[in-house]
């Protein structure tokens, strides 16, 4: 009898800590998002799902939610494919290794804010560092202007998304890396194993784990991230760099829609819930099989 | 256990909470913005200064940087944890009249102390006869003009019309060394603002007589159609909708634009930074009828209705508005004088600068005071964003007045 309670009670203060860090904020939005609210966020009548509606109804909205969705693709993607042989290249034994460890792990130490603004300084249209470096070395003709338009800013946005997401992707994967014993290595290379053969066969599979966690974890930062597209463009021009975060940040403080920017908040909230449950949930079947 | 230990560890503390709770009575707290960096040190010395002079009064500055002003505010007074006083931007003043956060000031304003002020600029803080806010900071616009740049393209004086000024962007452009004639915002904090100097020209108002919104109308639609054929022409700065009102003045003080429209507070960055910089401030160039308009700014000092202590607090706003302290913040910060007697000083009185831009305020225009306005600018904004990459200002416009007057309506 006592055994079965054991674990439940174990874990109650954990459970209340997290009550009050996490649902009590959500249910705080709740209410705001269910009700009519003025711009100090004091409460007026029950609106129901109206703040809701408004957002459906409200075209940048949903041009920033598919944008959220390719933005978090394309930096969590992005920062996978990169940190996965960043990780193999520092596991390997080489003069130096510990330097460029540190290298690698670098843009992690600098704020977010403080990159995004050297970014913005370097993409600056006329005296930006970008466009002077690919001047100097003859790739183009005339200044490009990064920011102006969002078929260039974007891209931009989402590259400097995967260089400051490299550094936390690669510290999971070399953790990843060191827990496969060098034996199946040796054992598969006398049995004739190419490299790619060891990849796929070894290493790959070995690591999946790591690479679930790593997926689940970047997806949640990276789709939350506020400072670089802030920082950088505002979301504009004309809304056209907006993710949900800095949607909500204009809709909220700029424009005082507490009831819709909370909407907009519960919405990812539930968003970000049902892909971990069901990414965890398939991840895990994965592995039982 | 010790009981006389406890029983002394328990006094000890009841007498600190008590200490603590006198020293709170005659705390006042206030949060400023922070428009440079002399604004952080100015307060400190207030605080020295007026603490010296009025025993038993503290007082606390919150410096907190412009952009996020708002939000903080925002959150503070919805967690009722707001300062005593607060900066304000002026145009904000109504949702908190209206919402009943501001406390009116007129049973502590005595005919004296509404005296010192210039009208103008007092009477965009007073609502329905009541005086909610003391204007602290002042600013108004106007253009600034590279003098080596005309006087190399030959032009003998700055453009008087809108006309003049393409006609010398043309000269300026054609010099060529990347020099651009105009410089022409896009990004960021007034960018529906550097449009209404166009706007204003063709006579139109932000607001029509009715309410509704003015860029429905076909003096919008010259003012869109003039910057674009501008950017079209390559008069501008390439990039506009990357360039804020920071970057714009930068080319500015690196003497690659030949014109642009600002505030004051440009005067003192091109001493401090490019004081060899020859240039010059002229009037905002006039429509074809001669209109123009410049835009009025004011910050304004407001009391909450939940400060505990409204007397204290009341005189710090005493000591803020006197002819010395004003004339310190003003001149460290670049803005206008609010204060009569102020304004009467040499400094004020010899500035070529500033009286072209005290010369401009009878054309000044402030924000409206409405409900929404903050969200009236930002779909202006989007809306020019748009046309200056390239949409079409017809139907960018008709899209801009149909949402802005769905937000009026309310």
């Amino acid at each position: 009898m006592q055994n079965r309670f054991l674990p439940y009670l174990l874990t109650l203060p954990s459970l209340l800590l997290a009550a009050v860090v996490i649902f009590w904020p959500v249910w705080d939005l709740i209410q705001i998002a269910t009700h009519d609210v003025n711009r100090f966020g004091q409460l007026r009548e029950f609106s129901g799902l109206a703040n809701f509606a408004a957002l459906a109804a409200d075209p940048d909205f949903v041009a920033a939610l598919w944008r959220t969705g390719l933005w978090t693709v394309l930096v969590v993607g992005g920062a996978l494919l990169l940190s996965v042989p960043v990780a193999m290249i520092l596991n390997t034994d080489f003069y130096g290794r510990g330097i460029a460890r540190v290298i690698i792990m670098l843009p992690w130490a600098v704020s977010l804010t403080m990159t995004a603004v050297v970014w913005r300084w370097a993409l600056s249209g006329e005296s930006g560092m970008l466009n002077s470096a690919l001047l100097g070395l003859g790739i183009i003709d005339h200044n490009i202007q990064w920011l102006a338009q969002a078929s260039t800013a974007f891209p931009m946005q989402v590259l400097i998304g995967i260089l400051v997401t490299v550094p936390f992707t690669t510290t999971i994967f070399l953790g990843g890396l060191s827990s496969i014993p060098d034996d199946l290595y040796e054992a598969a290379a006398l049995e004739g194993a190419t490299p790619l053969q060891q990849f796929r066969e070894i290493t790959f599979p070995l690591l999946k784990p790591f690479i679930n966690i790593a997926i689940v974890l970047n997806t949640i930062y990276v789709f939350n991230s506020f400072p670089i597209i802030w920082v950088m463009t505002q979301g504009g021009p004309a809304n056209s760099t907006d993710i949900l975060v800095t949607h909500l940040y204009k809709l909220a403080f700029r424009i005082g829609k507490l009831g819709e920017a909370s909407a907009v908040s519960l919405v990812m909230f539930a968003i970000l819930l049902v892909f971990t449950m069901i990414y965890v949930r398939l991840a895990m079947r994965e592995q039982r099989a | 256990m010790n009981l006389a230990k406890w029983t002394v560890g328990l006094m000890a503390g009841m007498s600190m909470l008590a200490f603590a709770a006198q020293a709170e009575a005659g705390e006042v707290r206030v949060t400023v913005a922070e428009y440079s960096a002399k604004t952080g040190p100015y307060f400190e010395a207030v605080k020295k200064e007026f603490e010296a002079a009025n025993p038993g009064i503290t007082v606390k500055f919150e410096v907190v940087p412009w952009d996020v002003l708002l939000q903080k505010l925002t959150t503070d007074i919805t967690a009722g944890t707001n300062a005593d006083l607060s900066i304000i931007g002026t145009r904000w003043l109504i949702d908190f009249v209206q919402q009943d956060v501001a406390e009116p000031l007129d049973g502590y304003i005595t005919p004296e102390f509404k005296g010192r002020f210039i009208d103008t600029f007092l009477s965009p803080s007073i609502m329905g006869g009541k005086t909610y806010g003391l204007p602290i900071a002042a600013s108004a616009r106007a253009m600034y003009y590279n003098k080596d740049l005309f006087e190399k393209a030959g032009i003998a004086k700055p453009p008087a019309t809108w006309t003049e000024l393409q006609d010398d962007a043309r000269k300026i452009k054609a010099l060529g060394s990347g020099t651009f004639g105009f410089g022409l915002q896009g990004k960021e904090i007034e960018t529906d603002v550097y449009y209404y100097y166009a706007m204003w020209s063709q006579g139109t108002e932000i607001l029509n007589k009715d309410g509704t919104s003015g860029l429905g109308t076909p003096g919008a639609l010259e003012a869109a159609k003039l910057y674009k054929s501008m950017i079209d022409e390559g008069l501008t700065e390439p990039g506009v909708t990357s360039n804020n009102r920071e970057d714009v003045q930068n080319l500015f003080k690196q003497g690659k634009v030949g014109m642009m429209i600002t505030a004051p507070f440009l005067s003192n960055q091109i001493k401090d930074e490019a004081p060899t910089l020859k240039y010059g401030v002229a009037a905002i160039p006039a429509g074809p009828t001669g209109a123009r308009g410049t835009y009025g700014v004011t910050d304004s000092m407001i009391m909450f209705k939940n400060s505990k202590n409204k007397d204290e607090a009341w005189k710090l706003m005493d000591f803020l508005f006197t002819k010395e302290q004003r004339a310190k913040f003003t001149q460290g910060e670049g803005f206008l004088p609010v204060n009569k007697e102020e304004a009467k000083m040499d400094y004020y009185v010899n500035n070529a600068d500033l009286a072209a831009f005290t010369a401009l305020l009878p054309d000044a225009r402030f924000a409206p005071v409405i409900p929404g306005w903050e969200e009236v600018a930002q779909i202006t904004s989007d809306a020019m964003q748009k046309i200056y990459l390239g949409g079409d200002p017809e139907a960018g416009l008709k899209d801009a007045a149909a949402k802005a007057n769905a937000v009026l309506k309310k």
